[in-house]
């Protein structure tokens, strides 16, 4: 039996494939856009959809069982409209959509909605008059040549080669030494040359382990450890091969120390530094990690067992 | 096929009233009886018992200030005891008293009329002047109402229409209106703005236009600045000299107050042209005693000092237009025109302040009295009418939220969301063993409850006892494209369901909707950020996904050494946490999960990347 409505077939079978898809849809495809779309592209689309879709356009008009599949129709366009033009939502929306936010990567598209629609030609040409005439500035020629250097200084970074960004970006502090986007890319340009530079003493050091030279290996632990102080590995292992060389517990502290600071939740580099510090003769301290490591991990065997040893001071 | 059944568009104003409808493609102002474009919002009770609308109400204003009823728009839809309902009766020189249900009800003779009444009787009047035009009955229209009107408010004049025995289309907001006027037939495509700063209140509009559709992108206003505002200034420095000389305050008598404030209107209206203009109010006051001579009131009122009484009313518009545009994401230079509408707009000190903040000169051609009785006619078509091009967008002019424990609101629909839409949420009971909640419907922009108009309330009972947090209640509200607002509230457990349609309300003073919330503190629901769970659930389980993939490989890469044995305990341990924590609701277990399966994560990669795999 079909139902009598006031609405074109051809409508009727719009209105029935959306409504459909509504529950399953993400909200780029529910407005039809590709995934990852700009502001302006999911506006226009929404508007598109709006003269499909909206009540109004319906007034007075008998809908019968397609009412309210077309209120739920619009709904859904506004809250796709709502949540894909506002920063926060939208973030918050992929956020808690893995599956939406991999694909608007794959599209290769901006996860923010920042994206502008490409300029025009002729808005190009004008842009690049208007920085060719203000680079001609003497004023804003100092600045072009920081800016330049930064440039460079950037794509070095990218390249993996630090110590040359590290050239640039001296030249660009040395024309203005205030320039912040230099100063904090030096920061940086630090950062991830010490990381590098970490990673690369930890897999010689790895490469030493495995040819058995126990003593190459422990210099290049300690080595990663002294250029990059946040490498947990690096710290932890350099302190266990020397702990168990003996060595004196006075020097292994401070590395079995330098793993706790980084990773304060890990039992075994508590455990660690409880023992050499133990041996060191510092026993309040010592008692102090245990505790802490209790606190982790109190079904740890070691624990229970030094907290026996320790329990009555 | 028979002729189409007339449909017209009314602009109920706050001084003045304007029909109109769509004739042959063209939207067209439908003049009055008596011959006028603009019918004024006056009804008045005369000695004869006669009930007098418009003109010929306006014209024994003076003679008759007690029976004289103007304004009316600044009161339909708020309650008595509201401290805007008490400022605005303050300047008034008829009678409101308290209605029933805290409505106010205006007094004409020995009758008390609701205010849906009084601008009825305004509505009616336009309804006959449309009748003559056709020549024949006219039952449905659009009628226009300030952005800014919240939800009673609109309700109140949608009443006023039924009572007028008009079927309301559609309540549209003015500025809207306005630009669906300026839009309609022309190809126009682009941002623009509408200013309207009308007889009571003032709205400003950011639209974006093209194809026949307007998207309003952001509204706001204020509803007790308009022309009144700086008559009321006029008035007070009239006032204020006049008592400082004679020692008499005018405003108490009410036939003076009535002549005060004709005599301000007009000089006001005389300034947009004139650089100076008389007031003259002879035999002004007649004081009491024998010997009291009657004392006559004179004044020259320049320019100057008109824009200098109203300096801070002009600068009120400018900080909302501000908001407005912030709101929107536009700057001055993304607008493509903007509009003029509402007769203060003449007035020369307003247009210099628009021109001066949209840095452009304000659009020629429409007419700020009439183009928003135009653009109600041209919505009123757009629904009516066959294949139509036009498809108006509207939004929430404010945002609509429920009241939470601690006296806060959690907002459902922000402010400038396009209707119809709906918008449903999780909430937890905010008690040990609450088996009873109660859903208060606020309106408004405060974050602090009792600060936002209350639209309605309604409670939910039968909830099982249980600890705090535990019960979980849907609650949805749903704008329909009549911008009428219901809410519904269901028990997730059991499914029951208890919902209220909205009607007119609102206008609760402050310290009652906080002594009403102080009483009901304990039936709150406490907000439950269910967004942001279900967000970190799903980065959480990612993470569980990551490491269950990399896992193996570390296994296999560091089998025998007692650093992998290690890492793998260590990791298993992190995951079955995680793994519980992703089952339950705590928002801070995930949240810390989240944290320690990023560092393992980070750790497994890292003994990855330096075994070689």
């Amino acid at each position: 039996m079909t139902e009598h409505v006031e609405l074109e077939p051809e409508r009727q079978q719009e209105i029935l494939s959306l409504e459909a898809k509504l529950d399953t849809a993400n909200l780029f495809e529910v407005l039809g856009v590709p995934a990852g779309a700009g502001v302006d592209e999911v506006r226009a689309a929404f508007r598109e959809l709006s003269l499909k879709f909206h009540p109004d356009r319906f007034f007075g008009k008998k809908l019968g069982s397609f009412k309210p599949k077309l209120d739920r129709i619009f709904r859904k366009l506004v809250e796709a409209n709502q949540t894909l033009t506002d920063d926060t939502k939208r973030a918050a929306y992929l956020a808690a959509n893995p599956f939406v936010r991999a694909a608007v990567r794959q599209a290769g598209n901006t996860v923010g909605p920042a994206a502008q629609a490409p300029k025009s030609a002729e808005d190009e040409q004008r842009d690049a008059e208007r920085r060719a005439r203000l680079a001609r500035h003497p004023y804003l020629m100092k600045a072009g040549k920081v800016q330049e250097e930064v440039g460079r200084a950037k794509a070095a970074v990218a390249k993996g080669e630090f110590s040359q960004a590290f050239t640039f970006l001296n030249q660009a502090l040395a024309i203005d030494p205030t320039h912040v986007e230099a100063k904090a890319l030096m920061v940086e340009v630090r950062r991830k040359n010490e990381i590098a530079r970490g990673e690369s003493d930890l897999k010689r050091a790895q490469e030493a382990l495995e040819r058995g030279d126990d003593t190459a290996a422990l210099a290049a632990f300690k080595s990663a450890s002294n250029v990059d102080p946040k490498n947990f590995t690096a710290a932890f292992k350099a302190a266990s091969m020397m702990e168990r060389r003996g060595v004196d517990p006075k020097e292994v502290s401070p590395l079995a120390q330098r793993a706790v600071d980084v990773d304060p939740k890990s039992v075994e580099a508590r455990l660690l530094l409880a023992r050499v510090l133990e041996a060191g003769g510092m026993k309040q301290l010592a008692k102090r990690h245990l505790e802490e490591a209790a606190k982790l991990d109190p079904n740890h065997p070691e624990v229970k067992k030094s907290g026996k040893r320790l329990w009555p001071f | 096929m028979a002729e189409r059944e007339p449909v017209i568009g009314i602009d109920l104003g706050t001084t003045n009233s304007v029909v109109a409808t769509v004739q042959a493609g063209t939207p067209v102002v439908i003049k009055n009886r008596a011959g006028s474009n603009l019918t004024p919002s006056v009804v008045a009770l005369a000695k004869s018992g006669k009930l007098l609308v418009g003109s010929i109400a306006k014209r024994q204003a003076i003679t008759n200030p007690n029976d004289t009823v103007y304004a009316a728009k600044r009161l339909i839809g708020r309650k008595f005891s509201s401290q805007q309902a008490q400022d605005a009766i303050a300047a008034l020189p008829y009678t409101v008293v308290p209605g029933e249900h805290d409505d106010l009800r205006v007094k004409l003779g020995d009758r008390h009329y609701a205010l849906p009444e009084i601008s009825a009787l305004v509505l009616r009047e336009l309804k006959a002047d449309a009748e003559q035009f056709f020549g024949r009955p006219v039952k449905k229209a659009v009628i226009t109402v300030p952005a800014y009107f919240n939800d009673g408010q609109r309700q109140a004049t949608k009443d006023a229409g039924k009572i007028a025995g008009l079927e309301v289309l559609r309540i549209v907001n003015e500025p809207t209106a306005a630009a669906l006027a300026y839009g309609f037939g022309k190809a126009v495509s682009g941002k623009i703005a509408v200013f309207d700063l009308g007889g009571g209140t003032f709205d400003v509009s950011v639209l974006e236009v093209g194809n026949g559709v307007f998207d309003v992108i952001a509204t706001g206003g204020d509803t007790f600045l308009g022309g009144e505002d700086f008559d009321n200034r006029i008035i007070e420095w009239l006032c204020f000299d006049f008592a400082k000389e004679h020692g008499i305050d005018l405003r108490k008598d009410r036939m003076a107050l009535q002549r005060l404030k004709d005599g301000a209107e007009k000089a006001k209206i005389e300034l947009s042209t004139a650089k100076e203009t008389q007031v003259n109010l002879p035999f002004i006051s007649t004081p009491q005693g024998p010997g009291g001579a009657a004392l006559h009131l004179q004044k020259i009122l320049t320019r100057e000092k008109l824009e200098e009484l109203c300096g801070d009313l002009v600068q009120r518009t400018v900080k909302i237009c501000d908001q407005v545009l912030g709101e929107a994401k536009v700057r001055q230079t993304d607008l493509k025109e903007m509009i003029l509408v509402g007769g203060m707009t003449r007035m020369p000190k307003v247009v210099e302040a628009v021109k001066q903040y949209f840095r452009r000169d304000p659009c020629k051609g429409v007419h700020p009295d009439e183009v928003v009785a135009l653009g109600a006619a041209v919505q009123a078509e757009a629904l009516t009418g066959e294949a139509s091009n036009v498809l108006l967008l509207d939004v929430t002019p404010q945002s609509l939220g429920v009241a939470i424990a601690g006296g806060y609101v959690r907002r459902l629909i922000p402010k400038n969301t396009t209707v119809p839409t709906s918008v449903t949420e999780v909430f937890n009971t905010s008690r040990d063993s609450q088996t009873t909640v109660k859903i208060m419907v606020l309106q408004g922009e405060s974050e602090i409850a009792h600060q936002n108009e209350l639209l309605g309330e309604f409670i939910l009972t039968g909830l099982r006892e249980a600890r705090r947090g535990e019960v979980e209640v849907d609650v949805t509200f749903d704008i329909n494209s009549e911008g009428i607002v219901s809410v519904s509230a269901k028990d997730r457990e059991t499914g029951q369901q208890q919902s209220i349609q909205v009607t007119a309300s609102g206008g609760l003073t402050e310290d009652e909707l906080k002594h009403i919330l102080d009483e009901q503190a304990d039936l709150l629901l406490e907000a439950k950020s269910s967004e942001e769970i279900k967000a970190r659930k799903a980065e959480l389980l990612q993470l569980v996904a990551d490491v269950k993939a990399v896992l193996p490989k570390v296994a296999k890469s560091t089998q025998g050494t007692d650093f992998g044995t290690q890492v793998v305990a260590k990791a298993n341990q992190a995951l079955d946490a995680a793994q519980r924590a992703a089952e339950g609701e705590n928002l801070a277990a995930v949240v810390s999960n989240v944290d320690a399966l990023s560092k393992t994560l980070n750790l497994l990669n890292g003994v990855v990347q330096r075994m070689g795999g």
